[in-house]
């Protein structure tokens, strides 16, 4: 069953961050569009279908691996969600941020695989 | 960033503390659900469809549901790239959690690992912390 974890952690991985960039950018214009926009309900509505893409791989790949196997291929979303956010969304990433964001992300790596 | 931000219980800092909270828990009885309904059927639980025969799991849903809206609050008033890697103080909730609580052993291993988040943490804490108190 080790191709489940090759082909669904990546799909999971995936959902989940373009979840969060369109969550972000659906939240981020409705301070000046509200939430009746139809440009603010899309971005919303995507990220909440990606979110629950993400959340029913989630529930199949925990159902048969461990959460310590399963989660540290989470730990590498910290990192990919705060580049993702500077090159996509134009936020401002400094050294920082990304050294912070790279130091938790193998922080939750190592914490899950012990 | 923080310009606009409200206060008091609506501040987005203290709803991102609450959404941390709600995640800790959520996460822990997804994992118990999905347990509980692994056997169901081989073909279907990788799906994750089976899980939701169990009451665990969808008390984690309504738990989800809750952060969920006060994560789509955080977003409203804080940059992904800061709030993102600050709501993973829930990686290092759990263990210490289990630790203190539960009584559980942390190998040095983990003890290194939970170091690494929360100094990763407190870099990218601190500039907001100069900016609130410019503010």
């Amino acid at each position: 069953m080790k191709w489940q974890l090759f082909v669904l952690i990546p799909i999971a991985l995936t959902a989940f961050v373009n979840g969060q960039l369109f969550l972000k950018r659906g939240m981020e214009s409705s301070r000046a569009r509200g939430f009746r926009d139809r440009k603010v309900i899309t971005f919303l509505a995507c990220g909440i279908l990606s979110m629950t893409v993400h959340f029913l791989l989630m529930l199949g790949l925990l159902a048969h691996f461990d959460l310590s196997f399963v989660y540290p291929f989470q730990g590498f979303s910290v990192i990919i969600i705060s580049v993702a956010a500077a090159v996509i969304l134009r936020e401002r990433l400094n050294l920082r941020l990304t050294i912070g964001a790279l130091l938790i992300s193998a922080g939750i790596v190592l914490v899950s695989i012990s | 960033m923080t310009k606009n931000k409200p206060s008091g219980l609506g501040n987005p800092w203290l709803i991102l503390g609450f959404e941390v909270i709600c995640v800790l828990a959520y996460e822990l009885l997804q994992k118990r659900g999905a347990t509980e309904a692994a056997n169901l059927s081989q073909v279907w639980s990788w799906t994750g469809l089976t899980a939701l025969t169990s009451s665990l799991v969808w008390l984690a849903m309504i738990l989800m549901i809750v952060s969920l809206l006060s994560w789509l609050y955080v977003l409203r008033y804080i940059p992904l790239s800061v709030a993102f890697p600050l709501s993973r103080i829930v990686d290092v909730l759990v263990p210490l959690s289990c630790w203190l609580v539960l009584g559980e052993h942390i190998s040095p291993r983990r003890w290194c690992g939970i170091a690494l988040v929360v100094i990763g943490l407190l870099l990218t804490a601190k500039p907001v912390a100069h900016l609130e108190e410019k503010l």
